[in-house]
């Protein structure tokens, strides 16, 4: 019994880990989508974009600078384009929801393309930093250390989306513009760039997620589909424009891919979308739909 | 909307047409049929992915049958040959409607390439119907030319049993392997592989430890699985795993410290070609059962393997061996043929005979798959490369289907 639960504990932590790397991709998407109310499924493609800055600017085996570099040149190019994407999507202000889908999903097909005539289509890996790249021994087994400092670091970005968005005057200014656009335009507030602003935050999280999680996922063409479609099942089982939900969310769905698989592996294609369904039945607003005052 | 619709109904009158086309006899007038036995043209539609998950193979073996062209003249037998590309994608919604297009708007006189099983299955019905020659050169599935057999479709590449079988009879012969566990993705072709290697393991002797079928291409993080790999006492693990997942299971499994404790074994894709880098230091002493190392110490692969290295600069890898051979079959195929049908081709590819030539050694058509050599390999680092050194022959194994 006790190798059964050590087994199961680096499962649980392993849950941690990749639920901190999912949270810090999934939140821009629940807060472009919760709060700006636009379904922007260009979020994969950033990520993608972000992981191969990693591999471009730092190489196989980054030193800190040349990792600190590509986080830096990732989150300029997420930031940028964030922007781009929010001035686009501007002009569909007064369309439905499917519009903006068909808008960012061909916008995906296109960079998904040029990111693979520009870096190929062989599969790249990306070496954690000098001093994160080995194991450590955890209860007797091996534990990449990386993935320990991914827990830290989603804990620390989570509190501070945490703060910004419900203890600032920004975040109250975000809220604001999301409650009564016409009344934040009056008291002087250019919604337009509020709404900009939010989008190249979002997007910066979705390259800088990337850059994080290229040492563990690495960079390859159809990566995007899959971390996009992570990304929508968090924030579906969390709820829309939470910070919160997206903690939530992140942490189980991180949970449910380690440690599910991990208990249930006879049925490890189905306990992921078998969770999915299992929320949308009980709450099919999310576990935190309704926490957010984003929508009405 | 209305534009929209108008779309869809043009479209749907393309595809009516399209199936119209797919009737009509497609052997009529044709100006290239041999002319007093020299000086003929024929018309081959080259099918690798270009696009997806597979568009690296795709290009290897593209390159393959264009380095062979070069070498040769641009001759195919006595023919002149013209090639047509086309897209399969990774599934055979694009692989198929690929193929039909070779067949119907190209009038291609045979098909090479497919790299994907599921395209390899959709496409043989369609070959056959047009009575065109279609050469596989890796699509595993056993299937393909053992259950759902046409004479028009053939292979030079491996079935995913052939390989896995020599790895579990060799396992079993090892005195001091262990238990195995074993693990391959949850889809056919991983199947075929875990079967295969049961039935020489078992059959020698060896016990299995337990067996994982991970979710493909949905599964980024092995950690899961390694730990119930850990969990189960196994000795050794087998496994099978190709392009982004083999990247990724190697990786892990040495982030996980598996590979200090459990040896890891696996069908030879798991460590071939451009994974192998990304793979890195993560898989040195890895060992692999295939068909082909670059490292074969034969006249025919180093001529090979120059050549390559001279054309692109990087070594070659098995896809590109397959798709050299295919090409090296059609030739001796087309020396003795008289017409260019699919009828006449496969029964000059059946008496082609021996291939004496090729990189991966001798080998010959048994029942329109490869009878070949099996080589046991390892990975090495040799200065800041990494190759897969061959350790053992393991002799000439029949196609298993």
């Amino acid at each position: 019994m006790p190798a059964w639960f050590d087994n199961h504990l680096i499962s649980l932590l392993n849950g941690l880990a990749i639920g901190s790397l999912l949270f810090i991709l999934a939140v821009g998407l629940s807060l472009i989508f919760g709060m700006m109310d636009v379904l922007n499924l260009a979020h994969g493609v950033l990520f993608l974009a972000g992981a191969y800055a990693a591999w471009w600017v730092a190489g196989e085996s980054p030193s800190w600078p040349g990792f600190l570099a590509a986080l830096a040149v990732a989150g300029a190019v997420g930031a940028l384009a964030g922007i781009g994407l929010s001035l686009m999507v501007e002009r569909l202000r007064h369309r439905s929801h499917l519009a903006q889908a068909q808008l960012t999903l061909g916008l995906t097909l296109i960079a998904a393309d040029i990111l693979s005539v520009v870096f190929g289509n062989d599969v790249h890996t990306i070496n954690p930093p000098p001093g994160l790249d080995g194991s450590v021994m955890l209860l007797g087994k091996a534990y990449p250390v990386y993935r320990l400092a991914l827990i830290g670091l989603g804990a620390l970005l989570a509190s501070a989306v945490h703060l910004i968005v419900e203890r600032t005057s920004l975040g109250a200014l975000i809220r604001a513009t999301v409650a009564d656009r016409q009344m934040v335009a009056a008291v002087g507030v250019d919604a337009r760039k509020v709404k900009a602003a939010v989008f190249a935050v979002g997007a910066l999280l979705a390259t800088v997620a990337g850059v994080l999680g290229a040492p563990v996922y690495g960079a390859r063409p159809g990566l995007d589909g899959t971390v996009l479609l992570l990304a929508l099942v968090v924030v579906v089982i969390g709820g829309l424009g939470s910070v919160r939900g997206a903690v939530v969310g992140a942490l189980v769905i991180g949970e449910i891919d380690t440690l599910g698989r991990s208990l249930l592996s006879d049925l490890a294609s189905f306990v992921l979308f078998g969770a999915l369904a299992v929320v949308l039945i009980l709450r099919p607003r999310g576990l935190f739909g309704a926490a957010s005052g984003a929508r009405t | 909307m209305s534009h929209a619709r108008i779309t869809r109904r043009r479209l749907l009158g393309a595809m009516g047409a399209a199936g119209a086309l797919a009737v009509l006899p497609s052997c009529k007038g044709r100006n290239n049929q041999p002319g007093g036995g020299a000086g003929g043209r024929i018309k081959i539609g080259l099918v690798v992915p270009q696009s997806g998950v597979y568009a690296p193979l795709g290009t290897d073996m593209k390159h393959a049958w264009e380095l062979w062209l070069e070498r040769h003249g641009g001759k195919l037998g006595t023919f002149e040959v013209t090639t047509v590309i086309a897209d399969e994608g990774e599934s055979p919604q694009t692989g198929v409607p690929a193929i039909q297009k070779l067949l119907q708007s190209d009038q291609v006189d045979a098909i090479v390439g497919v790299v994907s099983s599921a395209v390899a299955l959709g496409a043989a019905s369609l070959v056959a119907e047009a009575k065109k020659l279609l050469v596989i050169a890796n699509a595993g599935a056993a299937d393909i030319t053992g259950a759902k057999r046409s004479p028009y479709v053939w292979r030079t590449s491996f079935t995913n049993a052939q390989i896995a079988s020599v790895m579990g009879k060799h396992l079993a012969g090892q005195a001091d392997i262990g238990p195995v566990y074993l693990i391959a993705p949850d889809y056919a072709a991983g199947a075929e592989v875990i079967r295969g290697f049961k039935s020489t393991f078992e059959a020698g002797g060896g016990k299995i430890a337990g067996e994982a079928r991970p979710p493909l291409g949905k599964t980024q993080d092995y950690q899961p699985f390694l730990t119930g790999i850990q969990s189960s006492g196994a000795r050794a693990a087998f496994c099978f795993f190709a392009g982004a997942e083999a990247v990724a299971f190697v990786k892990q499994y040495e982030q996980f410290g598996l590979s200090k404790q459990i040896a890891l074994y696996g069908s030879g894709f798991l460590t071939e070609g451009s994974v192998l880098p990304a793979q890195g230091d993560a898989a040195i002493g890895i060992q692999t059962v295939l068909h082909y190392s670059t490292e074969l110490d034969n006249p025919a692969n180093k001529a090979f393997a120059a050549a390559w290295q001279a054309r692109f600069n990087t070594q070659p890898a098995v896809y590109a061996v397959q798709m050299w051979d295919t090409a090296s079959v059609l030739d001796r195929a087309l020396g003795s043929t008289t017409a260019l049908d699919g009828d006449h081709l496969f029964k000059a590819l059946g008496s082609v005979g021996t291939i004496g030539d090729s990189p991966r050694g001798p080998w010959s058509f048994d029942n329109q798959s490869p009878r070949q050599r099996m080589y046991l390999r390892k990975v090495e680092k040799r200065g800041t490369a990494y190759v897969n050194a061959v350790v053992a022959d393991l002799g000439e194994t029949a196609p298993v289907t």
